[in-house]
């Protein structure tokens, strides 16, 4: 059974209903991309699911503890003129399992090394945060997720303002932390990136859920991209 | 030639301090060193630099009362200095919490107000000379007891910072991530604003209430100029707390200056250097600063 189920959600932000009767499961060990319109209520499902915002009606169903939980927000509120560094903030990832009074030993050390080195960004472990490009700080946030040991990973836009060789670097780790087991929901805006990312696709309309297979994105025939990737889209029995 | 020198250093640096008011003196404003600067370098971090001065007005009513019930004792004035303190603080946040205020106006009209009104207190029942006292300290009298206090609260700021240490760090630069791991941050911010009342309680004797914030923010905002880490801040403001706090209290010594004047102004004056003269972010790093080549390899 999934670990993660929406049943007969109602969410609602500043007393207006923006999405209703969600109802179905996130596959375990499967990335599934969330897409809509802006306004659809993407992060407000992002944020009900991570805790932070209660239903009106229904409830989401997690059995992924909060600890393993992790949540990258599109414009993330990190404060770069904090004198930090990549490998500090990485660091931090281990306080699920480590707890927030602990020093780190040297098997942390190591294990950050190494998922420096996976994420391509070794070199930078001394740098400050505030000096790091978008690419660059993307990869040192998935680091921590990593570190973190995430079971359940929420992303909204994550290769927004990103390059193209992050992208790819990234969507790998985020296949691998799949095949291991994690839960792992994506909002994206590229249809190309969902195709090759997304085994699963929940798509926000008019304040309804529609879960869908990604294939109904791309065509048969040519392989190619079935519809202009652009939003809002309609979909075979939609309307 | 080397006795007379080190005579003279003798006189001028270690025998003030054989007098047991210049050490009791020195003990406080050691133990004050050591708690407040890290809290003016996490305060320094978050933007809320004029926080402590804000908090500073508002403890002064409480030990005004205290002043008013048990006249002038230590105890009762730093008790109800902290009480209102830390009234005014959650006053403040619940106002903009409940009303929608922005917080910093909310804190700014509560901190006024206990200004106000501790001002008020302290001219009912005293003269100007217990006003003098409150608002700038007199840290050559501090007995046994305050010497206690002080000495008690500091250790147990430097204890409860070390806890919530790494929450802190981690509420400052992504609030979010502590809200994913199911820590309010608001509790930790609470936590850490009743630190910082409480050490403007314990530096309130030594220093008065509007000076004891100097302690906690000059040494932080100095640190800033030689380090980009955050324990070299750490390290690096304690440091500079302690040099300012002897060096002010032998400054005080020998030229009759009031201490607490004496020692802020000392702190001050490390400030101005390092703004003009620091590794970073100083008047001559920007002027030093070239752009580094490439690579030498990237000939063309």
């Amino acid at each position: 059974m999934s670990r993660l189920q929406l049943k007969d959600l109602q969410l609602a932000r500043g007393g207006r209903t923006v999405l209703e009767h969600l109802e179905g499961h996130f596959q375990d060990a499967a990335i599934t991309a969330l897409i809509g319109a802006n306004g659809a209520g993407k992060s407000t499902l992002i944020q009900a699911i991570m805790g932070t915002l209660t239903p009106v009606n229904g409830h989401i169903e997690c059995q992924v503890p909060a600890v393993r939980r992790a949540w990258l927000p599109q414009q993330l509120a990190l404060d770069l003129s904090f004198p930090m560094s990549v490998e500090e903030l990485i660091m931090t990832g281990t306080w699920p399992s480590h707890g927030a009074f602990l020093g780190y030993c040297g098997a942390h050390y190591r294990r950050g090394r190494d998922i420096m080195q996976r994420l391509g960004i070794s070199h930078l472990a001394h740098r400050p945060l505030g000096e790091l490009s978008g690419g660059q700080r993307q990869r040192a946030l998935i680091g921590r997720t990593l570190m973190q040991e995430a079971e359940l990973l929420l992303l909204d836009e994550p290769f927004a303002n990103v390059d193209i060789d992050t992208v790819e670097v990234l969507m790998d780790v985020l296949r691998e932390m799949a095949s291991e087991g994690a839960t792992i929901i994506v909002v994206l805006h590229d249809m190309e990136q969902l195709a090759r990312l997304a085994d699963d696709v929940l798509i926000l309309t008019e304040g309804h859920g529609r879960w869908a297979s990604p294939d109904i994105l791309v065509d048969r025939h040519t392989g190619q991209l079935s519809r202009p990737p652009r939003l809002p889209l309609t979909f075979p029995g939609s309307v | 030639m080397l006795e007379s020198f080190l005579s003279l250093i003798h006189t001028w640096l270690i025998a003030p301090f054989s007098y047991s008011f210049m050490e009791r003196a020195l003990v406080a404003s050691m133990a004050l060193s050591l708690a407040a600067p890290p809290l003016g370098v996490f305060l320094m971090l978050r933007g809320m630099s004029l926080i402590g001065d804000a908090m500073s007005h508002a403890i002064l009513p409480g030990v005004a009362l205290g002043f008013l019930l048990a006249g002038f004792s230590l105890p009762a004035m730093s008790l109800g200095g902290m009480l209102s303190g830390l009234l005014v603080a959650v006053m403040a946040g619940s106002v903009s919490q409940l009303t929608g205020h922005r917080e910093d106006s909310a804190m700014a009209s509560f901190f006024l107000i206990s200004l106000a009104g501790g001002v008020m207190l302290v001219s009912l029942g005293g003269s100007s000379v217990d006003l003098t006292h409150v608002l700038f300290g007199s840290i050559l009298a501090v007995d046994s007891t305050a010497l206690l206090l002080i000495a008690a609260i500091s250790t147990l700021i430097v204890i409860i910072l070390a806890v919530i240490f790494r929450a802190l760090v981690v509420e400052c630069l992504d609030p979010l991530f502590l809200r994913g791991q199911g820590i309010k941050g608001g509790m930790v911010h609470g936590v850490f604003l009743g630190l910082v009342v409480l050490n403007l309680t314990a530096g309130f004797q030594t220093l008065g209430t509007l000076m004891a914030v100097g302690l906690m923010m000059l040494p932080a905002t100095t640190a800033r100029f030689w380090s980009t880490r955050l324990e070299g801040l750490m390290v690096l403001s304690v440091l500079i707390a302690l040099v300012a706090s002897s060096g002010g209290l032998l400054l005080s010594y020998h030229l009759s200056l009031p201490s607490g004047p004496a020692i802020i102004l000392l702190a001050g004056c490390a400030y101005l250097l390092s703004a003009l003269f620091g590794r970073h972010h100083s008047l001559t790093a920007r002027l030093r600063r070239r752009a580094t080549p490439l690579s030498n390899s990237l000939d063309h």
